[in-house]
C-alpha cells in the first residue's frame, strides 16, 4: 500500500509539475490563488491517479478509436493527403455551472441580436436608415447578397443555426472573437469527442456530472419540424424531407457533414442531386423525383445558385433562390446570412443591443476599430503595431499581427488601409486564457477557444451544453488555434445537472412520435449518386478481387516452376500473364509492344501492376478508385464495414511506401501476404455490407455491381485461355489455374471428382446455375435485382437493361458446351466459344452502361451551361 | 414622345436542351423622365414558370424555366415607352462643387443613403490608381460637379477609340485604359470609376437610344441595338445621366431599361441550361418612334 501511494504521489508530481511556471495569463485550471480552481479537482485528481504514462496510451487509444471510425478534417494543399485524422486531446475543457449560466444567457441574447439584424439587412435596412449600421460596412461585405433581398424563412427566427467562438479575457469573462452565421462546422466533431472520450476514459466522467450533449441534437430536429410546420399557406407538412447538402468528399469538414446526415437520418447530397422544376426543389432518386422541404446547406451561400448568385458555381442548384422567395424551400441558413460573419459589426453591437433588445451585451466582444470612420482609422493607424488587422471581406480573409510586422510590411499595410479604409478593421490583441492539454505525459497551458453552438426553436434559442473546444499548436500563441493551423480538439465539459425541462420533451409536436420514424429512415428514398457510387463500390471491389486472385495464382507458379520449367508450365505461365494482362487492362504488358522481354522477366511489369498508384488497372489504382467510391457514401456504412476498409486503406498505403526498386523478392513476399490479407478482407466487407446495408436502400445497387464486374472479369479470363487452343498438358495446368483464379476448383473436384475437362470445365464455370461463382449464376441473381429496381417494379413490359441481360441469359442457355468446345480444322481458337464470350462481354458492357445512364443521370447527362448576353456593341 | 421597342435574343443550341433557367432584365423600368406604358414578354418555346419581380435596384426581372427538351430559345420583348423632356437640367456650370457634394453624402436622408452605395467597388469595377489619376484632371480644387463630369466625358470621348468587337465582357479597366479603345459600355464602366475614384456615386444604365437613318436611306428594322451610359448623383438635384460614347446629355432619344453599380448587375438575359453542346446567338433591337 506505501509503495503504491508513493508511486501514486510520483505521478501526481509529474503530471502537474512546472505547470504554474509562467504562465502567460489567466489559466481554466490553475486559479489566482495558487492552486485549482474547485470544479478541476475531480478530474485532476482522476488523472492523477491513472498517471501520466496511462493518460499517454489512453490517448493513442482515442486517437486510434477517431482514426478507425474515420473522423478527418481535410486540409487544403496537404502532403499528407486529403483526410487528415482528427486529433483529441484526452484533458477536456471544463466550465463551472455559474460560469457556464451567464455564458449561455450571453450567447442566447447575441443570437436573438443577430437575428434581429439579419432580418433587417435583408428587411427593411432601418438600422441603417437610423444610423447604427454604416451602410458602407454592410454593402463592401462579400456576403451581402443582393439578390436574397426581402426573401425569409417563415417565423421569427432568420437565423437558425448560430455558433460563437468564446475565449476567456484577462478579466475572466468570456469574450465572443467572431461569430459563425453562414453553415457553421463542429457540432459532429464536439459528438464525436464525447463519444471518443466516453468510450476511453469512463473512468474520468464518474461522479461528475457532465451535461449531455444528445439534447442539442434533438432541438436541431425539433427545430426544423417547427419551421416546417409554418407552410406560408397556414398548412402544416407532417413529414418534411431534409436533405443535408454537402459541397463533397472534398470539402474540409466532409466527415461531418456525413455524420450529422447519418445521425439525424437525413439524405447527404450534393448539388447536383437536386434540381429545380415547377417551382419545387426535388431530390433525384433511384425511385424518380421526390420534393425536398428543408435543405440544410453546409455550402456557403454565393455557391448555392448558379442562376443568381456565382455564375461558374458546380456546388450549388439553379433557380434555388426562386423557390426559396416562392416559400417551397426553406433553406437553413438562409442565404446571405454569411453578411453576419463580419468582424466590424462587432464595433456596432452594443450600441444596436441597446437600441433593439434596451439591453446591455452580457458577453463583451473583442475592442474593434472599423476604418470607415475618420476617428478609429486614424487611432488604428496610429496603434498599428499594437493591434490585429482583419479585413471584413472573407474574400480577402487575412489576419495580420501588428507586432509580428517589419517596417516595410507596417507601411504597405498603412498605404492599403488609406486607400480602403472601408475594408478594414483593428482589433486589440488580447491574451486569451490557457487550460492544462497532456503533452509528453504532463500538462502543459495552452490557449484555447471555445466554439459554442445555438439552434433556433419556436420562440428560443437552445444552446449546446458543451461545444468544441480547440487548443493552440505552439505555446502562447492563441492564433493558432483553427484546424486549417494544426490545432486541437479537446472535448468540453460543462459541470451541473441537467436541467429539469430538457429540450428534447419540451415544444414537441403532439404527432412528433408518429412523425419522426418514417423522417429518420427515408424509406426507399436512393439518391442516384448514392446509388451510383455503390454500385462501383461493388464494381471495384469485384474488380480488385478478381485482379487479386489471378495475381495470386500467378505468382504462386511463377514460385513453384522457379528455374526448372518444364514448356507446358512455361506456355501456361505466360498465358496467365497475358490474361492478367487483359482482365487488368495495363496494356502492352505480356501481350503488345514488348511483351517478349516482360514475358521472360515478368517481376517488374507484375509489382507495378500491383502497385502503381498512377496506372490505371492496377491494384493499386482500382483499390483507390474504391477507396474513393466508399468515401463519397460515408454514411451509408456500418461502423464495422467503415473500419475493415479503412484498415485495408492504411495496409495498402504503407505498402506503397515499402515498395524496394533494389529488392523486387523482397517486395514480393510483403506483396503476397498482402493479397491473402486484401482478400479475405474484401470479402469480409461484402459480407458485413450484405447483412447491414438494407435491401432497398442500396444493397441491390451494390450487388448489381459485383454481379456485373464479376461475369466481366471471368469472361476476360476465360476468353484469354481457354478459348486458345494449346498442347492438352498446358492446357490441363490453365484450367487448374483458372478453376483456381475463380474460387472453383473445390466444386469441380466435389462435384466431378474426376482429372480436368475442358468440357466439364467450362460447364462448371459458364453454365451451372447452382454454382455461385459461375456466369449463369451472376445473370440470374443480375435479373432478379434489375426487377427490384424501383422503376422496374409493377411493369408489365421489359426495360432496356432487363431485355439486354435476357438476351444475355438466353444465349447462354441455348449454347451447348459439347459445341464450344470444338475446334474446327487448322483453326488455333475455338471459334465458337470466343463469338459466345464477345458477345456476352459486349450485352454486359451495355447494360452496365444503360443502368447508369437511366438510374444514375445527375442532369440527364448534360453539363450545367451558364449563358450570358454578350456585351452589345454600340 | 412614345417609342415601341422590339428587343429579341436567339439561342440556338447544337444539342437539345431537357431544362433552363432565365432571368431576364428586359422590361424597361419606369422613372420621372419615362413611362413604360406597356410590355409584352414572348418566350419560345412557351415556359412553364414565369414569373416578375423587382431585384435589388429596383429593375423589372422576368424569371422562367422551360422544362422539356428544346433546340432553341427566343425572348421577344415588345415595350412602349413615353418620355418626356428632362425639364430639371442643372446648371452645368452652376451648382456646387464636386467636393461640396461629396461632404453633403455624409447624410442618411434616404435618397443620399440610396446613392452612397454607388460609390463603393462593385464587382467588375474594382478601384485603381491609374483611373483615380485619369480622373483627377477633369477634377479640380472648387470645380462645379456637373462641369467637372462633363469634362470627364468629353475626354473620354476625345480620347477613347470606339471599336466594336475589340472589348468583351471579360476585358478588365487596365486594358482598356492601356488601348485606348472600347465600346460604349467599356466607356461607361470607365467614367463610373472615374467617378467612384473621387468618392462620387454613379451608376451604370443599359438601355437604347433611337438611330435616325443617314439622309435619303431607309430606315432598317432591327438595326439598332442596346446601349450603356452613366448617371451621377447631385445632391440637391438628383442624378443626372451622360453618354460618353457620343458625348453628350441623354434626352428624349435614350430609353432607359435598367440600372445597377455595373454591367453585372443588369445583364439583360442570363441563364443556366442543361446541355452537353455548344449554342449560338443572335440579338436583334429595334426602337422605333411611333408618336411626337
Amino acid at each position: 500500500m506505501i509503495i503504491q501511494s508513493q508511486s501514486q504521489n510520483n505521478s501526481t508530481h509529474h503530471l502537474l509539475s512546472g505547470y504554474t511556471a509562467g504562465l502567460p495569463s489567466m489559466d481554466e485550471m490553475w486559479g489566482e490563488q495558487g492552486h485549482l480552481r474547485a470544479h478541476w479537482q475531480a478530474l485532476i485528481d482522476k488523472m492523477q491517479a491513472l498517471g501520466g504514462e496511462e493518460l499517454g496510451q489512453r490517448q493513442q487509444e482515442v486517437l486510434r478509436l477517431l482514426r478507425e471510425n474515420g473522423v478527418t478534417y481535410s486540409v487544403y494543399d496537404d502532403p499528407q493527403g486529403l483526410n487528415r485524422p482528427w486529433k483529441l486531446d484526452p484533458v477536456p475543457m471544463l466550465i463551472a455551472k455559474a460560469d457556464w449560466q451567464i455564458t449561455e444567457a450571453g450567447l442566447k441574447q447575441r443570437a436573438e441580436l443577430l437575428n434581429l439584424i439579419l432580418a433587417d439587412i435583408y428587411g427593411e435596412r432601418q438600422l441603417i436608415k437610423d444610423g447604427l449600421l454604416p451602410l458602407e460596412l454592410v454593402y463592401n461585405h462579400s456576403g451581402f447578397l443582393r439578390a436574397c433581398d426581402q426573401v425569409r424563412l417563415p417565423g421569427k427566427y432568420q437565423l437558425f443555426l448560430y455558433a460563437a467562438d468564446l475565449a476567456r479575457g484577462p478579466d475572466g469573462r468570456m469574450w465572443v472573437i467572431s461569430d459563425r452565421t453562414q453553415a457553421p462546422s463542429g457540432t459532429g466533431y464536439a459528438l464525436e469527442n464525447r463519444s471518443a472520450m466516453a468510450r476511453v476514459f469512463p473512468d474520468l466522467f464518474q461522479n461528475i456530472p457532465v451535461r449531455k450533449l444528445a439534447h442539442f441534437f434533438q432541438a436541431l430536429r425539433n427545430g426544423l419540424m417547427a419551421l416546417s410546420a409554418k407552410q406560408p399557406d397556414g398548412s402544416r407538412k407532417e413529414n418534411p424531407r431534409i436533405v443535408v447538402l454537402t459541397p463533397g468528399p472534398h470539402n474540409e469538414t466532409y466527415f461531418e457533414h456525413a455524420y450529422l446526415a447519418s445521425y439525424l437520418g437525413y439524405a447527404l447530397v450534393q448539388g447536383d442531386d437536386l434540381m429545380v422544376r415547377n417551382g419545387y426543389v426535388w431530390l433525384k432518386t433511384l425511385g424518380g423525383l421526390e420534393t425536398v422541404d428543408i435543405i440544410i446547406r453546409r455550402v456557403d451561400d454565393e455557391f448555392c445558385d448558379p442562376l443568381e448568385l456565382r455564375k461558374d458555381s458546380q456546388l450549388g442548384v439553379a433557380g434555388l433562390l426562386e423557390v426559396m422567395r416562392r416559400g417551397n424551400v426553406l433553406v437553413v441558413n438562409p442565404l446571405g446570412s454569411g453578411v453576419l460573419e463580419n468582424p466590424a459589426l462587432m464595433a456596432f453591437l452594443p450600441s444596436i443591443s441597446r437600441h433593439l433588445l434596451n439591453e446591455e451585451l452580457i458577453l463583451p466582444s473583442v475592442a474593434t476599430w472599423w476604418c470607415g470612420q475618420p476617428k478609429e482609422q486614424q487611432y488604428v493607424l496610429e496603434n498599428l503595431e499594437n493591434l490585429i488587422i482583419k479585413t471584413l471581406d472573407r474574400q480577402h480573409k487575412s489576419t495580420l499581427v501588428g507586432q509580428w510586422l517589419d517596417k516595410k510590411q507596417l507601411a504597405d499595410l498603412r498605404f492599403a488601409i488609406q486607400t480602403r479604409p472601408h475594408l478594414y478593421i483593428g482589433q486589440e490583441h488580447v491574451s486569451f486564457s490557457t487550460a492544462p492539454s497532456l503533452i509528453n505525459g504532463h500538462l502543459e497551458p495552452m490557449n484555447t477557444v471555445l466554439r459554442t453552438f445555438l439552434v433556433a426553436q419556436n420562440d428560443h434559442y437552445a444552446v449546446m451544453p458543451g461545444g468544441l473546444t480547440r487548443s493552440s499548436s505552439e505555446k502562447g500563441n492563441f492564433l493558432l488555434v483553427s484546424n486549417q493551423k494544426g490545432g486541437i480538439s479537446k472535448d468540453t465539459w460543462i459541470i451541473g445537472a441537467e436541467p429539469e425541462n430538457p429540450v428534447s420533451s419540451l415544444h414537441k409536436p403532439a404527432n412528433y412520435a408518429r412523425a419522426s420514424p418514417s423522417n429518420a429512415n427515408p424509406s426507399g428514398v436512393l439518391p442516384s449518386r448514392t446509388a451510383e457510387n455503390l454500385f462501383w463500390v461493388g464494381r471495384y471491389t469485384e474488380r480488385a478481387l478478381s485482379t487479386a486472385r489471378l495475381l495470386r495464382t500467378v505468382l504462386r507458379n511463377l514460385n513453384e516452376s522457379n528455374g526448372v520449367a518444364q514448356e507446358p508450365d512455361i506456355v501456361c505461365q505466360q498465358a496467365l500473364l497475358k490474361a492478367l494482362t487483359h482482365l487488368t487492362r495495363t496494356y502492352p504488358g505480356f501481350v503488345d509492344k514488348g511483351s517478349q522481354s516482360r514475358l521472360q522477366q515478368p517481376l517488374t511489369e507484375l509489382l507495378s501492376i500491383i502497385l502503381d498508384p498512377v496506372r490505371p488497372g492496377s491494384l493499386s489504382f482500382t483499390l483507390k478508385s474504391l477507396f474513393r467510391s466508399v468515401y463519397a457514401v460515408r454514411d451509408r456504412w456500418s461502423m464495422d464495414s467503415w473500419r475493415v476498409i479503412d484498415a485495408l486503406e492504411k495496409e495498402w498505403q504503407t505498402l506503397d511506401s515499402k515498395q524496394q526498386a533494389d529488392h523486387p523478392e523482397a517486395t514480393l513476399r510483403h506483396v503476397q501476404n498482402a493479397l491473402d490479407h486484401l482478400i479475405t478482407t474484401l470479402v469480409a466487407f461484402m459480407g458485413l455490407n450484405m447483412e447491414t446495408l438494407s435491401r432497398e436502400q442500396g444493397w441491390l445497387l451494390l450487388d448489381a455491381g459485383r454481379r456485373i464486374e464479376l461475369s466481366l472479369s471471368l469472361i476476360s479470363m476465360v476468353r484469354s485461355t481457354l478459348v486458345i487452343l494449346q498442347e492438352a498438358p498446358a492446357e490441363y495446368a490453365l484450367q487448374e489455374a483458372i478453376l483456381t483464379s475463380n474460387e472453383s476448383l473445390i466444386t469441380y473436384r466435389f462435384q466431378y471428382r474426376t482429372y480436368l475437362e475442358l468440357q466439364t470445365v467450362l460447364d462448371l464455370l459458364l453454365m451451372d446455375t447452382a454454382h455461385p461463382r459461375s456466369l449463369a449464376y451472376q445473370l440470374v441473381q443480375l435479373q432478379t435485382h434489375l426487377s427490384a429496381f424501383p422503376r422496374n417494379l409493377d411493369k408489365q413490359r421489359l426495360s432496356q437493361e432487363e431485355k439486354l441481360l435476357m438476351e444475355a441469359l438466353t444465349k447462354l442457355r441455348l449454347a451447348e458446351v459439347s459445341q464450344l468446345v470444338k475446334i474446327a480444322d487448322k483453326a488455333t481458337i475455338r471459334e465458337e466459344l470466343d463469338s459466345l464470350l464477345a458477345a456476352m462481354s459486349r450485352l454486359l458492357f451495355k447494360t452496365s452502361e444503360v443502368i447508369t445512364l437511366t438510374f444514375f443521370n445527375h442532369a440527364q447527362g448534360q453539363q450545367q451551361l451558364t449563358l450570358v448576353t454578350p456585351y452589345p456593341e454600340l | 414622345m412614345t417609342y415601341r421597342i422590339v428587343h429579341i435574343t436567339r439561342y440556338k443550341y447544337h444539342e437539345s436542351v431537357n431544362l433552363c433557367h432565365n432571368e431576364a432584365r428586359l422590361i424597361p423600368r419606369s422613372n420621372a423622365w419615362q413611362v413604360c406604358k406597356f410590355s409584352q414578354v414572348n418566350i419560345e418555346p412557351l415556359p412553364e414558370e414565369y414569373s416578375e419581380r423587382e431585384d435589388f435596384f429596383g429593375n423589372r426581372v422576368s424569371y422562367f424555366a422551360i422544362q422539356h427538351p428544346h433546340e432553341q430559345l427566343m425572348v421577344k420583348v415588345i415595350s412602349e415607352v413615353q418620355k418626356t423632356a428632362i425639364e430639371t437640367q442643372t446648371d452645368l456650370f452652376g451648382g456646387i462643387s464636386w467636393e461640396r457634394a461629396k461632404l453633403e453624402l455624409l447624410s442618411n436622408k434616404p435618397d443620399l443613403l440610396d446613392a452612397r452605395q454607388f460609390v463603393l467597388e462593385s464587382p467588375m469595377l474594382a478601384s485603381s490608381l491609374t483611373v483615380e489619376q485619369y480622373a483627377r484632371v477633369s477634377f479640380t480644387a472648387g470645380r462645379p460637379l456637373l462641369e467637372a463630369t462633363h469634362d470627364l466625358m468629353r475626354r473620354i470621348h476625345k480620347d477613347f477609340d470606339y471599336v466594336p468587337k475589340f472589348t468583351t465582357i471579360a476585358t478588365p479597366l487596365s486594358e482598356i485604359m492601356r488601348q485606348r479603345k472600347g465600346v460604349c459600355q467599356d466607356f461607361a464602366h470607365l467614367s463610373i470609376a472615374c467617378l467612384r475614384s473621387m468618392g462620387l456615386p454613379a451608376r451604370y444604365i443599359s438601355g437604347y437610344l433611337e438611330t435616325v437613318p443617314a439622309p435619303g436611306t431607309e430606315r432598317l428594322t432591327g438595326a439598332d441595338a442596346s446601349h450603356a451610359w452613366f448617371s451621377v448623383f447631385v445632391p440637391g438635384s438628383g442624378w443626372v445621366d451622360f453618354d460618353p460614347t457620343n458625348n453628350l446629355i441623354p434626352s428624349t432619344k435614350h430609353i432607359t431599361l435598367a440600372w445597377g453599380r455595373d454591367y453585372s448587375d443588369v445583364s439583360p438575359l442570363k441563364g443556366v441550361v442543361f446541355s452537353a453542346g455548344k449554342h449560338a446567338l443572335s440579338v436583334s433591337v429595334d426602337v422605333q418612334r411611333i408618336s411626337g
